[in-house]
């Protein structure tokens, strides 16, 4: 039986630093429409978060990984605790910060909920999926749904009362969700029947809340096919004149990881009583309603991953303070030399320094997303300026980056956190081989990496004739030029320079492969180039990062301090100097786009 | 019923290996330090939000004020945290430097504030983390001519203060004692019990939960944001007449020895009773 221990660490000096320091969230703060934030109050909610996630949902973090879910009777329940931490995490109020006021929520930035995100993920991502799926659906709702819709199913779906789920993939729909052949057949009272299976429900059924709010995708009859023909529905578990409304948990998975967030199989409509109301009121707006969830639940997964790899990171640290193993290579010589700690190890340090600015550099990407979304949401929403227009086009251009990149490099992390600790990271004593389990499912779901690396690379980047790419590009070229002869900092930017150029040479070739109609090339090698293009977006943010701590330690400051900022500047360099080069040979092996994979025949991938 | 917490900061006491004294071994430098609430304060906080509440109804109905005696400019986070807690107003007296701050001038410095409040009960830690004086109470007892109960582990009243029926553990047994407000009370951990405080507002088969590990309650949100528009008032020395005077002269400092940091694991209870014998030599 696993104990409630709190695993859980973050260093909250780096989201302070992210916030005020490097991306100006003061600047949207103290004014509309985040008059009732300062910068004190959102220091203080973030350290306060993170009491709750050690005090909380961190020690059940282990537990909810060995008990799994249950699934009786049709019903499911979740491992030992959630319920009173779902009941403290809503009386708490965390979940509802970023939500608006006419719901419940604090109304507060974006940013400093997603920073809050990353320490409830963080503690314990199956946990946290429950309330921040059904957050997102009740956003869905908030925006998309009738005033009637919006009275019913919001504001419980807020705090607590109720859950809610996202359903779009089916036994023979995942990725290819356009090929869905759940129903929807139109009653006379403006409702509609619904009938189907849906697969990998996260939260599909739990104990916790008293109804489940789903929302489906399904096709009116006579629609047209493929994701055009799809409209989204809220079908609750319980019917709103209260009984079953026909919603049944067939099985849950078991899995690798997350494994206290219950993954449903829900058949609706087996005995054909199931009814489900229409999203608003205008049908086959499924795809366009289902995306906003989308898009915050793939942002989410980004942040799962910042959040896991975090902890990851955090632990092995403190391992690796601990541990003493061998003695100093410069004593190589003396078999009585004293033993030391492996952080003295230059491979160790290496590695760490290598966790350290990868997790660093995902958050300074998130947290400049979410800073991109605060000063959008302050220049108000009817707003057609350019300004407004640049900060919607980063935070699109950007999404596939977070979600995917984040994804990807939280599972290298962990592995790398696994082999740092050394046999011991491998048993189920230390925290990280959870934290790898529980991170693969990052890189698969909300659309999988490869899934992104097309949105990337067919949608975002020519949005706008190409505009928000131009923007990005140039935001990075300024920050180049404006550094190049950094004393301490003028090598790196000059890796930095040659990745820019990088990647602006594989965005002309992408341009060349679709106008010769060399369609299998690109999705050869878009998940190359979405690293590449995260590997130059977070270099120069790490930099940035680095110019700013420099500036810093030319002040009289305390150790920690010192320590932190000096920290900061290596975070950059180590990321500049060995990260950020990769992008070049990359560039090159994209561009002669090696065909082998479209060449090789079916037979000669080896015997069936 | 109106009470006054106060609350001292201290290096944080997970932390200690962090403390470091000066070079002449005279005092304990604050550098680096990472600041926390007095723990014991904290459960005098708990304590007193129950006894201010109807936690039934999650309504309050008393007043809790929060005073904090700061070395320097006199620094507010932990008053903002107790006001994210639920407690209504602040107090921030800011004072010399933590030599300065010994139990007997803290004492003087709360006496006046309690003069100028006039709160029904003072509640606070029985002691300090760092400097575990635990005089501190008892002295601004003294100086108000108020009754005290030190380390007290149950607190009831059903007259809104004016009377109390408090209990304390001690070795011997469990004493109950009867006392009329205003009053200085200490507690001890024993008051975070789901049934210690009865207020006679809070139904009497009201049970709190457990706490775990914490030393109050957690701060929810709404509390954070009500306590930005909570006022933190600033009373000098000068505006409450008192004046620093060194109590205490501190002789030296001296750091634990570390510690060895080596574990063995044995297989039976046999080989731990003969290593004890024969290695430890403790048996």
């Amino acid at each position: 039986m696993a104990q409630p221990i709190n695993r859980y660490k973050a260093d909250l000096r780096d989201f302070n630093f992210l916030m005020f320091e490097q991306f100006g969230l003061q600047d949207v703060l103290g004014k509309d429409p985040f008059s009732d934030w300062d910068q004190a109050t959102c220091s203080e909610v973030l350290s306060q978060v993170y009491k709750f996630a050690q005090e909380v949902t961190g020690p059940l973090n282990r537990v909810g990984d060995a008990q799994g879910c249950r699934l009786e009777d049709g019903k499911v329940f979740v491992p030992e605790g959630f319920k009173q931490a779902w009941d403290k995490l809503y009386e708490a109020g965390w979940r509802t910060l970023g939500a608006p006021a006419e719901f419940g929520g604090m109304a507060s930035p974006v940013t400093l909920a997603v920073l809050s995100d990353e320490l409830l993920s963080g503690s314990n991502t199956a946990f946290n999926m429950y309330p921040g799926l059904s957050l997102g659906a009740a956003e869905v709702i908030a925006e998309f749904g009738t005033d009637e819709q919006k009275k019913t199913y919001v504001e419980k779906m807020m705090n607590g009362t109720w859950g809610g789920t996202m359903c779009l993939s089916e036994p023979h729909a995942g990725s290819d969700v356009g090929s869905s052949t759940t129903s929807a057949t139109p009653l006379e009272d403006g409702r509609y029947k619904i009938k189907g299976t849906k697969i990998y429900i996260s939260g599909g059924d739990h104990d916790m809340a008293d109804n489940i709010v789903h929302l489906v995708l399904a096709r009116i009859e006579g629609a047209v096919p493929g994701t055009k023909g799809l409209s989204l529905f809220i079908v609750p578990k319980v019917k709103p004149e209260g009984g079953s409304n026909d919603v049944q948990v067939a099985s849950i998975e078991h899995k690798m990881g997350i494994n206290g967030s219950a993954t449903c199989v829900l058949n609706f409509g087996e005995d054909d009583d199931c009814v489900g109301e229409l999203v608003g009121t205008v049908e086959h707006q499924g795809m366009r309603q289902m995306f906003k969830m989308m898009n915050f639940a793939r942002i989410g997964v980004g942040i799962q991953g910042l959040a896991v790899a975090s902890s990851a990171y955090l632990n092995t640290l403190e391992y690796a303070r601990d541990r003493k193993q061998g003695s100093s290579i410069e004593d190589w010589k003396d078999p009585s030399a004293p033993r030391v700690t492996i952080l003295n190890h230059p491979n160790i340090r290496r590695d760490l320094l290598e966790m350290k600015s990868k997790v660093e550099g995902m958050r300074a990407l998130i947290t400049k997303l979410a800073v991109h979304q605060d000063r959008l949401k302050a220049l108000g929403e009817d707003d057609e300026s350019e300004t407004a227009a640049y900060h919607h086009g980063q935070i699109n251009l950007l999404t596939p980056l977070v979600k995917a990149y984040c994804s990807d490099e939280a599972f290298q992390v962990c592995e790398r956190a696994i082999q740092t600790y050394g046999g011991a990271g491998y048993l189920k004593d230390w925290p990280v081989e959870q934290y790898a389990r529980d991170s693969k499912i990052f890189s698969i779901y909300e659309g999988t990496n490869a899934i992104q690396a097309l949105d990337l690379v067919g949608r975002k980047l020519g949005q706008g004739g190409g505009k928000n790419t131009q923007a990005f590009l140039g935001d990075v070229q300024k920050f180049i030029k404006e550094h190049a002869e950094h004393p301490e900092l003028k090598d790196a930017v000059a890796r930095l320079q040659k990745a820019h150029e990088a990647v602006g040479g594989s965005v002309m070739q992408f341009l060349g492969w679709f106008q010769g109609g060399k369609m299998p090339n690109i999705v050869l090698t878009a998940e190359r180039f979405l690293h590449m293009m995260s590997k130059l977006a977070i270099g120069w943010l790490l930099l940035e990062g680095a110019s700013i701590a420099i500036e810093k330690l030319k002040g009289d400051l305390s150790e920690p301090e010192k320590a932190f900022y000096e920290g900061k500047k290596f975070s950059g360099i180590y990321y500049a100097m060995n990260i950020v080069p990769e992008v070049i040979g990359d560039a090159k092996t994209l561009k002669a786009c090696d065909e082998s994979p479209l060449a090789i025949s079916d037979a000669a991938f080896g015997p069936e | 019923m109106k009470i006054l917490v106060p609350i001292k900061r201290v290096a944080d006491p997970a932390n200690a290996n962090k403390v470091k004294v000066d070079d002449d071994a005279t005092k304990v430098t604050s550098e680096g330090l990472e600041w926390v609430m007095n723990p014991f304060d904290e459960w005098s906080l708990e304590a007193a939000l129950r006894l201010t509440e109807n936690a039934a109804e999650k309504a309050r109905v008393g007043e809790i004020v929060v005073v904090s005696i700061t070395p320097g400019e006199g620094d507010t986070d932990h008053i903002r945290e107790a006001l994210g807690k639920g407690a209504e107003r602040g107090i921030v007296v800011p004072a010399g430097t933590d030599e300065q701050l010994d139990a007997s001038v803290v004492a003087k410095i709360l006496a006046a504030v309690v003069k100028k409040e006039e709160p029904d009960v003072v509640l606070m830690g029985k002691q300090a983390a760092d400097g575990d004086s635990a005089v501190a109470g008892t002295k601004l007892a003294e100086l108000l001519e108020w009754p005290v109960v030190n380390y007290a582990t149950n607190i009831a009243t059903s007259d809104e203060g004016k009377t109390f029926e408090v209990k304390r553990e001690l070795d011997i047994g469990v004493q109950t004692l009867k006392v009329e407000g205003p009053v200085v009370f200490t507690s001890s951990d024993r008051i975070l019990r789901p049934d210690s405080i009865k207020n006679g507002v809070t139904p009497d088969d009201f049970e709190y939960a457990d706490l775990g590990d914490l030393n109050s309650r957690l701060s929810n949100l709404k509390n954070i944001m009500a306590a930005r528009k909570k006022p933190i008032d600033t009373m000098t020395l000068d505006d409450l007449g008192v004046e620093l005077g060194v109590g205490t002269e501190y002789v030296k400092f001296t750091l634990p020895q570390g510690r060895s940091g080596s574990a063995e694991f044995v297989e039976t209870v046999d080989e731990l009773v003969q290593k004890l014998q024969t290695e430890a030599k403790v048996l």
